[in-house]
């Protein structure tokens, strides 16, 4: 019997608060921007939504919980469950997963998932067709992505030698290649961070940069140039300067 | 602690995907319940197996949901007395056939040979199972048995339900629907039977803030009991994702048929929506054949970790692992045979 007391008026309760709590989660996502750290900014929107639509729902339960509460609550249809769950359980499971995603901001991702994903020097861009290819950009304005779907483009090393270039991105050390080589990698993101791929090129650093350790941001400026790695001949930043930088707020760059 | 750290962002980042995905699905099933007199869809929807299965999965043409969103839609379609083969098929075609999903298809590849072939397969695959299960006309057997015991006391409880005047005129046999012989007495109407169990009939939704009651109580409802399915789903993928190098998946082959088993493999684990997974499969069109990204754009949708979670809110597990096995099978029937033609 009391059991069947604590089904029926505490937990819509619960169940009030759980939604609050996802509606609350999605609105902090949304206001502090974490949101880019997990998905494309293109569902934004939708997330907004559906924080704002469960806040609304959540406040209107509230408002007839409160309401009932002298009442007998009328014989509320939803005390079915269909569920292979004892009732409350996956309320709870709601609720916990709720409040870790309030209280444990996401992580970026870093070089060990770059290096489980694998890295490659020119993964494949995400779109097999590119609506418009800007030809003109200056060398030293292309970020790693740019220069990675510019060498997808046209991959002969030579052709860049000697441009100038200006990235930032994470240090992987690939235990592949030679001392003095790192590769300087970005995470591109179609959907959410489940489908980061990494992108990256090889970086020559210069004698003072060598102990640098993985994951570290660098900002790297220096030229092009060919060589061999692995035997293979690609492409590679030789460094003038690597100065390192604070991990950016907006780590991740987005496929269009 | 990093990797933990990691599955957790990534369990966080799946769930932040699909779950306005499913409060659209569940808002949607829940506008059913008055937008649309069920039971008159459902009598109008035709009995053959053929031609239900192959409605059904036309029908998630009028439900942009992936299959997050489904899942509720579906449950409701047959705890309603939709006919099994109409309920798979709808549950198995509707993440691919879908307004949505076309476009997002279309938008990733630019290639309309993609596209027709992805709606093709996915229909034809549903079809045929929804066609296999219509067979089994009573889906009780195929339930959880929490819902189906319901749907047998139900039946015993009130035996007659309760028939409408005009509907007495006619002998319950010949009106369509689903019914329990086993009873004695009257046959009676599955979707009566069940109707209590689901909670709300449509003589009880009277008057506006009752509907709104009713509207906001089932989106509750249903919202709780989907997402901790979610929510178990997706943490079993994002586990799989940062503890199983993606290497291993994709090394599994190059050849044509092995890349098939590997793309399907890898839909299934990273259980990603149906409505980006085009884009997300995009990044494998250089190395992988077109025959293995049409099975992971097949099949993802139909069947990966995430929804088995939810699918097991309907389903017994025997069922689901037959509509996985077949789904499966079919899959590589037809993309091999694709790869093996063109």
């Amino acid at each position: 019997m009391t059991n069947n007391r604590f089904f029926k008026f505490v937990l819509p309760w619960i169940d009030t608060l759980t939604l609050a709590a996802w509606g609350v989660l999605f609105l902090k996502l949304i206001i502090t921007g974490q949101f880019r750290l997990l998905i494309h900014p293109n569902y934004a929107g939708l997330v907004l939504a559906a924080g704002i639509i469960l806040m609304g729902v959540s406040l209107f339960k509230a408002g007839q919980l409160w309401k009932s509460r002298r009442r007998r609550i009328e014989t509320s249809p939803q005390v079915q469950h269909i569920t292979i769950f004892p009732p409350g359980w996956s309320t709870l499971l709601l609720l916990i997963t709720a409040v870790l995603g309030l209280s444990i901001p996401p992580r970026v991702l870093a070089s060990d998932t770059a290096l489980q994903r694998g890295v490659t020097e020119a993964l494949p861009i995400t779109q097999t067709q590119r609506q418009s290819f800007r030809g003109t950009i200056k060398p030293e304005e292309r970020s790693i992505v740019e220069w990675v779907r510019t060498l997808n483009a046209y991959p002969e090393p030579d052709a860049y030698t000697g441009q100038k270039v200006d990235v930032t991105g994470f240090v992987v050390r690939n235990p592949d290649f030679p001392d003095g080589y790192v590769l300087l990698c970005r995470f591109i993101i179609t959907c959410c961070a489940v489908d980061a791929s990494p992108v990256g090129l090889p970086v020559k650093l210069s004698s003072d940069q060598l102990d640098v350790e993985n994951d570290t941001w660098l900002r790297v400026e220096g030229q092009m140039m060919t060589e061999t790695l692995n035997g293979k001949r690609q492409l590679a930043i030789a460094a003038e300067t690597a100065v390192e930088i604070p991990t950016p707020a907006d780590p991740y760059k987005f496929a269009d | 602690m990093n990797q933990l750290y990691n599955s957790f962002t990534l369990f966080l980042s799946l769930l932040v995907e699909a779950v306005p995905f499913l409060i659209l699905g569940v808002l949607l099933s829940s506008a059913l319940l008055f937008l649309i007199d069920e039971r008159q869809l459902i009598a109008r929807l035709p009995r053959n197996p053929l031609l239900g299965s192959f409605v059904g999965g036309c029908v998630g043409f009028l439900f942009p949901v992936c299959e997050c969103g489904n899942v509720p839609v579906a449950r409701r379609l047959l705890v309603q007395g939709a006919p099994t083969s109409v309920a798979i098929a709808f549950l198995l075609a509707a993440p691919t056939i879908n307004p949505i999903v076309i476009w997002s298809t279309w938008v990733a590849f630019q290639d309309v040979q993609v596209v027709l072939l992805r709606i093709a397969f996915s229909l034809a695959i549903a079809t045929i199972i929804g066609c296999l299960f219509g067979f089994q006309k009573d889906p009780v057997p195929m339930l959880q048995p929490e819902l189906a015991n319901r749907v047998a006391l139900l039946a015993k409880s009130q035996p007659q339900g309760k028939p409408s005047p005009q509907k007495e005129a006619v002998p319950a046999l010949l009106q369509s629907g689903t019914f329990f012989l086993d009873q004695p007495g009257q046959p009676v109407r599955l979707d009566e039977a069940i109707a209590p169990v689901v909670g709300i009939t449509p003589a009880q939704a009277k008057g506006r803030n009752t509907k709104l009651r009713l509207f906001v109580d089932n989106t509750v409802q249903e919202f709780r009991e989907l997402g901790g399915m979610l929510i178990l789903g997706s943490a079993i993928a994002s586990i799989i994702q940062v503890f199983v190098p993606r290497e291993v998946v994709l090394s599994l082959g190059q050849g044509p048929i092995t890349s098939i088993l590997a793309m399907m493999l890898l839909a299934a684990v990273v259980s990603i929506c149906s409505t980006v997974d085009a884009f997300f499969v995009l990044a494998f069109a250089t190395t992988f054949t077109t025959g293995s990204l049409l099975a992971f754009m097949v099949f993802g949708p139909m069947i990966d970790i995430k929804a088995i979670g939810l699918m097991l809110s309907i389903f017994k597990t025997r069922t689901i692992f037959y509509l996985f096995a077949i789904a499966a099978q079919l899959t590589i029937l037809f993309t091999l045979s694709y790869s093996y033609f063109f």
